[in-house]
């Protein structure tokens, strides 16, 4: 029972990692753009994180050793200084989205505009970080963002054609008035979204931090499946919403209300409570997330002393990169940039630093001297390099691609 | 492991631990000495900012380890003796105690008393 229980908790915290402001927005942008023609990249993307974070949550626990730790004992000093430099970049771009994602819910709640919440979810995240115990949180986020499953009930609540549906994601197609390269652009954006860079480096820390060790593998495994493939279903079921409810009005998302409309069509003033509820909880836990990631990065480079359950004073550079990461970011939240636009462009750029992330992990989880007997097997490396080279190519397309299309336009 | 120690793929960028397990940082650099009647031998461990700046090289690197240099007083890297080194594994393990070792932790100590420690609830310094 206990074993059971252990197993819930670990799945609902990888749902709650997966699911954050990323998702609920260019899920519900790209429903009401393209309907069900990207559903396909959400397979794709749920089946690569999962691979990556289970080799990478793996050699954590027989190494002992995180993410960023790795990448710069591979890939020396310069590399990884690029390396780094780059995911704090993107990550502290996606905490200002988060921020203001959190903000957003609240102003769906109270119709007072979000920026008065920015500082107030700020505020709010400096007092977690540092003071709450953190695995409790954790657990309360996912399970309160369970609420978001209102989503996938309100595509049966929505009564759709389900001969349709099933046609439209075997067959995709190009919509009317949208051209090729901005489709490839967002089945870019839906990677970015789904295979959040930042993800990876939580949970590699946190099966370090949590001193989780070799006994620990397959139940590993088992969070990280159940939870990706959960939240994946999560994703699809906002894109199918948007699609029932957005496209044929042809509603596009620029706003988070937009996001939750559906929901709201099909169930009312009761699933727009729920919908604020889980958003609020999945994304709060991950404006946590990506504030700690960002810590993780710098503290794991330079070897510093990092961790969530160190009390700040024991770990004071480790602190100070977190509190000048919530600063930063919140007074960027502020300038009135468009918090969609920034959602777009934070998950966007993760496909940049996929590859040089993703390479140390793959070489790594190879390495015998290092994982002995739970080395990579054949099915683990197969989808590896299948996925190392889609997301080369996906960061070597995207500069590329953000120029062609003006940003999606 | 073997007896031969890579000093790239071995040492190079490991973590160092102390004794305790506690965090020390990162192998930055290596101090060899060239004596003239042998092969080259491995001193020191240098670690910390300077010892960063050096191995990274180009403009990037001479302005990290000048601004080291002003704010920490020296260009000269933090130290760790070879004969400290109990064992060389995924990780360099100490057979000292941080607090030991000169130099190592100035900038956490500074921080925590001049920043962090100064916001309520950051916890108490250890004494």
């Amino acid at each position: 029972m206990k074993q059971i229980l252990t197993i819930a908790l670990g799945v609902l915290t990888a749902i709650g990692g997966f699911m954050d402001i990323g998702d609920l927005v260019t899920d519900a942008l790209i429903g009401a753009r393209f309907g069900l023609a990207l559903v396909w990249v959400t397979v794709v993307a749920v089946i690569g994180i999962t691979a990556y974070s289970e080799m990478c949550g793996r050699v954590a626990a027989v190494t002992q050793r995180t993410v960023f730790d790795l990448v710069r004992e591979r890939l020396g000093p310069r590399v990884a200084l690029f390396n780094i430099v780059g995911s704090y970049m993107v990550n502290a771009l996606t905490l200002v989205a988060e921020l203001c994602g959190v903000a957003l819910a609240f102003e769906l709640a109270t119709n007072v505009n979000y920026m008065l919440w920015v500082p107030l979810v700020a505020v709010l995240a400096f007092l977690v970080v540092w003071r709450m115990p953190f695995e409790i949180m954790e657990r309360l986020y996912g399970v309160l963002g369970l609420a978001l499953f209102v989503f996938v009930v309100a595509v049966w609540q929505l009564g759709p054609d389900w001969g349709q549906m099933a046609h439209d994601v075997t067959h995709p197609t190009v919509p009317p008035g949208e051209g090729t390269p901005t489709y490839l652009f967002y089945a870019l954006v839906m990677l970015g979204a789904q295979m959040t860079p930042y993800e990876v480096f939580f949970f590699s820390s946190g099966v370090v931090e949590h001193g989780w060790d070799r006994d620990k593998v397959g139940q590993i495994r088992v969070n990280n499946v159940l939870g990706y493939v959960i939240g994946g279903v999560l994703a699809i079921g906002i894109q199918a919403t948007a699609y029932l409810v957005l496209q044929p009005r042809g509603i596009q998302v620029a706003h988070l209300s937009q996001t939750v409309l559906p929901v709201v069509t099909a169930f009312g003033q009761v699933g727009l409570a729920l919908v604020i509820v889980g958003i609020f909880a999945a994304v709060f836990g991950s404006v946590l997330e990506t504030l700690l990631a960002s810590g993780y990065t710098v503290a794991h480079h330079f070897g510093w002393r990092w961790g969530k359950f160190e009390r700040p004073v024991n770990a004071a550079r480790f602190s100070t990169v977190i509190l000048v990461t919530l600063l930063g970011a919140a007074g960027f939240a502020l300038t009135t940039i468009d918090p969609i636009k920034i959602t777009i462009y934070a998950v966007y750029l993760g496909v940049l630093t996929l590859p040089l992330t993703w390479l140390p992990i793959l070489v790594i989880a190879n390495d015998r001297r290092y994982m002995g007997a739970e080395v990579n097997g054949r099915l683990a490396n197969a989808v590896g390099v299948v996925y190392l080279v889609l997301v080369t190519v996906a960061a070597v397309a995207a500069l590329p691609l953000l120029i062609a299309t003006k940003g999606g336009l | 492991m073997t007896d031969v120690l890579h000093a790239g793929l071995d040492l190079l960028d490991r973590q160092i631990v102390d004794r305790d397990g506690e965090l020390v940082g990162k192998v930055d650099d290596l101090e060899l000495t060239d004596p003239e009647d042998g092969p080259p031998r491995l001193v020191a461990l240098l670690t910390g900012a300077q010892a960063y700046g050096t191995r990274l090289g180009g403009r990037l690197g001479g302005w990290i380890v000048s601004a080291a240099g002003r704010l920490g007083g020296t260009k000269q890297p933090v130290r760790i003796p070879f004969e400290l080194v109990e064992k060389v594994g995924p990780s360099i393990r100490l057979s000292a105690a941080v607090s030991e070792l000169e130099r190592v932790e100035r900038v956490d100590h500074w921080l925590r008393d001049n920043f962090i420690g100064r916001i309520p609830g950051a916890g108490n310094a250890p004494e």
